[in-house]
């Protein structure tokens, strides 16, 4: 009753209508053409079906690279988390030109997951790549690996005490490693007391005397003061829901972004707000606060540290003295997802890189100071830091 | 190995070449169900099913259709895609019930046994409206069969293969006129620690001032890949007469898989544990009614979903330190009620109400709370989600049939609009059975819990994602005689999707789902299949599958910079194709299945750079399979050959895949005396 009179592939011997019946005496030779196809066509498959790597295509003859301006930018790029695609960049201010990729190009393997951070350090750039747990090594001219870090937690920044001692903060850890440049080699831990396993995190760091200052950033609050002769915590300061970026201005001064955290947030939130702390005393000087949900990011000095540059939707400048926010941006937003800042220590000119959609390869946009676009350029996979090679 | 499969082949021809024989008077008959008009539906044989044993739902799609397969691994996640669409444009059933996670939106298809589908079907793109809304790609309809009347039945199977794998799978059921029983249990283990060149990464080798004086591509295991899948399913038949007839299901799973390192992982001495823990229990209870002209199906059912997940390092005091501690657990009721109504024969009316209850409680890492007490970062949530449809199926001449679905659904508190969907075929040439289709929907895909309610990120305020499709096909089949079937097909597709959910990160660091622009997937896709006899004792067959899908992002641009707009999306090949051959002589059966895809992009912008591009995917497997028939026993041993030809590649970037692997079966099945 629920049946059609067509025809489906199988044979069937139901009781069904019967659609074509034929009797066949014949020799069968279609059936042997189709049979000398199908196999004929699977030979060729099995023939056409192999696979060929190209990442040895893009590899320069010879890993050959030398940075020849005496200024030059390497970008990082942050790429995708577990698609293990960051990058590196290079682009020369004087005649505007980028190459990307760079570190694979040069080193004939893959820069890692989440690529976080760089310093450049006695002619060593180090580069932090947070979820393939290691920090490399690189000549800042020729970009070839020196040497690597490994088995780190998930690192996000390194600063450099001295030839020997170098401190490397951490994600999900409560612990800062102190690591030894020249061997490669973890030579101890600073233990953040109070700071959950977790939940911990330590992020941006800033050096002033013997003094190294640390922002605890993710569900954390405090600015830790470390005596770097001790390798101890001496001091703390509660500034504000996760303090992330961290720069000293021309007074000697600390400056921190708190973002904020989300609301609903069992852990807490707080009003974004951007804070001034004098690291003496460890004291707050001023906080000036933000829109509650506002997103606040990245923040950077010229090279006197008289002005600050902050990124919250747009980019803003402000003096160091300044006792308020700025209310008009210096470079609109202009639906740009603005991701990382720098601001060229020879120059002024500004940096922005926009992530775009952060699955594919983001823009980064160059500023005179006083914020006219003056150059345009597509880097990697979310362009996350800037560092200038003295 | 080439050699020898290329020696295979050529014997096989040479057997081909000289099968010219007579051939017998024969009767061919057909079905076409009038409950299928238009739809455009592709059936796995018991052939696809069982080609070994120990292969997932993800395996059979793979390498027999031309669907899209994400494999980050092997025993880890897979996820399927229909005609360019997203994974969660898949919508998945098991004897009617959902199997996409209410949660995750998805479903992985590699913890799926195929030892516990028996029927497993596809309907593409319009033709799901009839099944569920949502699936803007396609469905995937997996099914038990009912227990059969034939007495007592009992099968062993054990599989030893590479990389210390072991399989193991038990069935025994017993059916009568009156009651059925069936249980099935599948075990598979394996540490998965399979050897591959890391072309990611260079190992050092340092002299003693720490200078690098040589570097490179190491051979690395998989670290961290092992897994324990154990599954058990209960089936229940009762029959009381004619006219009634019940069935329970009750599958239960319980999986132990670690996350394999990624290739770009320097995590080299420090011990860590990085694992998922999933135990799931799916029920089912069905009972049908044929009375007169109704047909009535009733259908209830239960999920339960405990998912872990751990990732602990040890901080170097030898006590594992937990990062992330995320636990998250399911519960769904479902109930169905379905009415057939067949006017007459050329009208069916059906109408449907689906009820689903869904409740969802996702907690990540402990962190210190407000008030200094610890507290979990996450959500607990209730939805209900119902679907209700009405039918009516006319075929006004013996070569013209149509058909209308009205589908109404709600999630939460918010109500979809309709999903219409029409069908219709005609018989073109009935000596072929030369078959224009055709179908038009439009259809809404609702945000996952997940999408709602995550912390942080979930958005509340996410629009269902609409799909506008139609698609326009012709189907034959031929029968030449008992020896030689072939049947094929060809369909266009169009879909607009607008509203697409995609997780972005946002400014505070952390990924939120937004409606973000729309997508235009079109294409082709086509299959053959030929089945001969070419001599006695002789069977072969053949099938081919290829889509064509360009899916691309027709914007807006997200900010002046988006060079997306226009491109493929990432991760969707715009060519994908299967090929399988089997061919038995007597006993014995030899089946090769070949598998590829395009480029696939990582990017949005579709940029040919290093980690831009993923090259050309092909894949050759093949088996070898003896049947012994003693007195006490039917024996059949299978040897199976995974990546013949020893391909280094890499399916999703930065997760390894294993080389030539072998695994060898041996099934024991009693010949049982039955009445």
């Amino acid at each position: 009753m629920f049946n059609r009179g067509i025809t489906v592939c199988h044979i069937q011997s139901s009781q069904q209508v019967t659609i074509i019946s034929r009797k066949m005496s014949t020799v069968c030779r279609d059936m042997r053409n189709i049979c000398l196809i199908i196999i004929s066509a699977l030979l060729s498959i099995a023939s056409y079906g192999c696979m060929s790597r190209e990442d040895d295509e893009f590899v320069l003859p010879g890993g050959d690279f030398a940075v020849t301006s005496p200024h030059g930018l390497l970008i990082v790029n942050e790429g995708n988390f577990q698609y293990g695609n960051s990058s590196l960049s290079y682009y020369d201010p004087t005649d505007m030109k980028v190459t990307n990729e760079l570190f694979q190009k040069v080193n004939g393997m893959r820069l890692g997951d989440v690529a976080q951070s760089m310093t450049v350090y006695d002619g060593t750039g180090w580069i932090v790549v947070n979820n393939s747990h290691v920090i490399f090594a690189v000549d800042i001219k020729t970009l070839r690996e020196k040497g690597r870090i490994t088995d780190l937690t998930s690192p996000r920044y390194i600063h450099f005490v001295n030839n020997r001692k170098a401190y490397v903060t951490q994600l999900w850890d409560n612990r800062i490693y102190i690591v030894d440049p020249a061997t490669y080699s973890v030579t101890g831990t600073i233990t953040v007391d109070g700071m959950q396993q977790q939940s911990g995190s330590t992020e941006r760091m800033v050096q002033i005397g013997e003094y190294v200052y640390v922002t605890c950033w993710s569900y954390q609050r405090d600015l830790l003061k470390i005596d770097s002769s001790t390798d101890r915590i001496t001091d703390r300061l509660d500034v504000g829901f996760q303090p992330g970026p961290l720069v000293k201005d021309f007074a000697g001064n600390l400056w921190t972004i708190t973002d904020g955290g989300y609301s609903g947030s069992p852990a807490g939130s707080g009003i974004p707000a951007l804070v001034c702390i004098d690291p003496e005393s460890m004291t707050v000087i001023r906080r000036l606060e933000f829109k509650q949900g506002s997103s606040p990011r990245q923040l950077a000095t010229d090279s006197s540290g008289h002005t600050l540059y902050f990124i919250n939707q747009d980019l803003y400048e402000m003096d160091a003295d300044d006792s308020s926010l700025p209310v008009k941006p210096l470079v609109s937003g202009d639906n740009r997802l603005f991701y990382a800042l720098s601001v060229d220590p020879v120059n002024g000119d500004i940096y922005l890189s926009d992530a775009i959609d952060y699955t594919q390869q983001g823009v980064v946009y160059r500023f005179s100071p006083d914020g006219v676009q003056t150059d345009k350029f597509y880097a990697g996979v979310n362009p996350a830091c800037f560092c200038w090679i003295p | 190995m080439k050699r020898l499969l290329t020696f295979i082949t050529v014997l096989a021809m040479t057997l081909a070449v000289s099968a010219q024989r007579e051939l017998d008077e024969v009767v061919v008959r057909a079905t076409r169900p009038l409950s299928e008009i238009g739809v455009h539906k592709t059936v796995f044989d018991s052939v696809a099913l069982k080609q070994s044993v120990a292969q997932s739902m993800a395996d059979v799609l793979s390498n027999n259709s031309a669907l899209f397969v994400k494999n980050y691994g092997r025993a880890t996640l897979s996820t399927v895609s229909f005609r360019g669409t997203s994974p969660s444009h898949t919508q998945v059933t098991w004897n009617g019930m959902k199997l996409t996670s209410p949660m995750l939106g998805m479903t992985d298809f590699s913890t799926i046994p195929s030892f516990f589908i028996d029927n497993a079907s596809l309907l593409h793109g319009t033709s799901s409206v009839n099944e569920t809304g949502g699936g803007l790609g396609g469905a995937v309809r997996l099914a038990t069969a009912t227990v059969p009347a034939d007495g007592w039945q009992a099968t062993y199977t054990q599989g030893i293969g590479s990389f210390s794998t072991f399989d193991e799978f038990a069935k025994v059921g017993y059916g009568d006129d009156r009651w059925g029983f069936s249980t099935r249990i599948a075990y598979a283990s394996s540490p998965n620690d399979y050897k591959y060149v890391n072309h990611d990464k260079k190992e050092n080798i340092y002299d003693d001032n720490h200078n690098i004086i040589d570097q490179y591509h190491p051979t690395e295991r998989n670290r961290s890949g092992q897994y324990h899948d154990f599954n058990i399913l209960q089936e229940l038949r009762y029959s009381p007469n004619s006219r009634n007839n019940g069935s329970l299901a009750v599958w239960y799973t319980n999986s132990s898989r670690h996350l394999p390192l990624l290739t770009t992982d320097y995590t080299s001495s420090t011990p860590f544990l990085n694992r998922q823990h999933e135990q799931s229990l799916r029920a089912v209870v069905s009972w049908r009614i044929i009375s007169g002209k109704f047909r009535t199906d009733l259908r209830a059912g239960y999920t339960h979903t405990a998912m872990a997940y751990d990732y602990q390092r040890d901080p170097g005091n030898g006590i594992m330190a937990v990062m992330t501690r995320s636990r998250s657990y399911v519960n769904s009721f479902y109930e169905q009620a379905e009415l057939q109504y067949v006017l007459s024969s050329k009208w069916i009316f059906t109408a449907g109400l689906t009820a689903y209850e869904h409740l969802v409680a996702s907690h990540d890492m402990q962190v210190n709370g407000v008030d200094g007490v610890p507290a979990r970062v996450g959500y607990d949530k209730h939805r209900t989600d119902l679907s209700g449809a009405l039918t009516l199926r006319w075929q006004p001449t013996d070569r013209l049939g149509l058909s209308a679905v009205v589908r109404q659904e709600s999630y939460g508190e918010k109500i979809a609009p309709p999903i219409p969907a029409f069908f219709t075929d005609f018989i073109i040439l009935r000596s072929i059975n030369l078959v224009a289709k055709g179908s038009v929907s439009r259809n809404y895909h609702h945000p996952s819990l997940n999408d709602q309610y995550f912390m942080p990120g979930g958005n509340i305020n996410l629009r269902s994602e609409k799909g506008v499709t139609y698609d326009l096909g012709t189907t034959f089949a031929i029968s030449r005689s008992s020896r030689c079937a072939v049947e094929g097909g060809v369909t266009w597709f169009d879909s607009r999707i607008t509203d697409w959910i995609s997780w972005l990160p946002t400014t505070k660091g952390f990924f939120s789902p937004r409606n973000v622009g729309s997508v235009h997937a079109y294409g082709i896709e086509s299959n053959l299949r030929i089945k001969l006899v070419p001599a006695k004792e002789w069977d072969a067959s053949v099938s081919f599958n290829y889509s064509w899908t360009p899916s691309i992002n027709k914007g807006p641009a997200m900010s002046e910079g988006d060079r997306s707009v226009g491109q493929q999306l990432p991760y969707i090949p715009r060519h994908s194709a299967t090929a399988n051959g089997s061919l038995s002589y007597r006993s014995w059966t030899l089946t090769y299945t070949w598998n590829y895809y395009s480029r696939r992009f990582t990017m949005t912008s579709n940029e040919n750079t290093i980690t831009g591009a993923l090259p050309t995917y092909f894949m050759n497997n093949l088996i070898l399979e003896k049947k012994i028939t003693t007195r006490p026993l039917y024996l059949n041993l299978k040897l199976a050959v995974n990546n013949l030809f020893n391909e280094d590649y890499v399916s999703v970037l930065s997760r390894p895949m294993p080389g030539i692997n072998y695994e060898f079966f041996i099934t024991f099945t009693p010949r049982l005396k039955n009445k």
